[in-house]
């Protein structure tokens, strides 16, 4: 009956090795995304600035000369509308690449992947552990105790009598 | 239903189908906004702003499902464009975007179209 405590022992101090060896690809990949979004930000505010300053520029001009048409002022210079959307679809890729991962929904294919990739597979992007991760939904069978061979321990309690019992 | 039945057969992990729809609801927020920043600075007004999310959005989501979904998903035998390992609701996954994330969109719209063209 002592059994259990010991293998709980056992597993748990082999919980952060394991941990420390999946932090270096979310890392990575942490990493990557951030530094592409925030390259795609500062090409956003470029282009914010650009367009600020042209609309500027605009009602200047046409508050100085008053012969131009003011139907200029709506008109952007294509460079920074293609700036503007270009930087929105980096900032979208770095977003997207910096999601957690997903995890399947199926009972039998989650219980699958932790069977074969253990707590790899369960942790977010900063390579931190869940909080909601309840751990192998296996690990009662493989910790239970064995079957009990009840006949021999009746032999046995029956020759402890036989030998020690009636005095 | 015989859905029911389905369930018991083959049942769903809740914690999991909370984490991907946190994950892709986070991310459309985070999106929208991001599209009315450019939708702003571009000065598109009424529909084609409009437009402009409805098609970013959908570009959202099928970036996400590339990147995110795809790479699993394929090799387990599912179709393409089928993100039922992930998600219940095919419907729900394809067009919650449009939805989750159109108050953020019209907010930072308006915001920047005024700050751009004060």
């Amino acid at each position: 009956m002592t059994s259990p405590p010991v293998q709980l022992q056992a597993i748990t101090p082999s919980l952060p090795t394991r941990r420390d060896k999946a932090v270096a690809p979310f890392r990575i990949m942490t990493w990557i995304s951030k530094t592409i979004t925030l390259l795609g930000a500062v090409l956003l505010g470029h282009a914010c600035y650009s367009a600020q300053e042209h609309s500027a520029l605009q009602s200047f001009k046409a508050a100085t000369t008053t012969l131009t048409s003011t139907s200029a002022v709506a008109s952007l210079p294509i460079d920074i509308a293609i700036e503007t959307v270009v930087a929105t679809l980096v900032i979208l890729l770095g977003l997207v690449l910096g999601t957690r991962p997903l995890r399947p929904i199926q009972w039998n294919v989650w219980a699958g992947k932790i069977e074969r990739e253990g707590e790899e597979g369960f942790l977010d992007s900063e390579g931190e552990m869940n909080r909601d991760f309840v751990g192998n939904p296996f690990s009662f069978l493989e910790t239970r105790p064995g079957f009990v061979d009840i006949r021999k321990q009746r032999k046995e309690f029956a020759g402890w009598i036989k030998n020690s019992g009636p005095q | 239903m015989s859905s029911e039945r389905e369930l018991q057969i083959s049942p769903i992990v809740q914690e999991a189908v909370m984490n991907n729809s946190k994950t892709l609801y986070n991310l459309q927020s985070l999106t929208a906004s991001l599209f009315g920043v450019g939708a702003g600075i571009l000065g598109l007004e009424s529909y084609s702003g409009f437009l402009f999310y409805v098609v970013c959005s959908l570009l959202t989501t099928m970036l996400f499902y590339v990147l995110r979904v795809a790479p699993t998903s394929l090799p387990s035998g599912k179709a393409a464009f089928d993100a039922s390992r992930y998600f219940r609701s095919q419907f729900e996954f394809w067009t919650g975007g449009l939805m989750n994330g159109l108050a953020g969109f019209i907010l930072t719209w308006t915001l920047f179209y005024g700050l751009v063209r004060a």
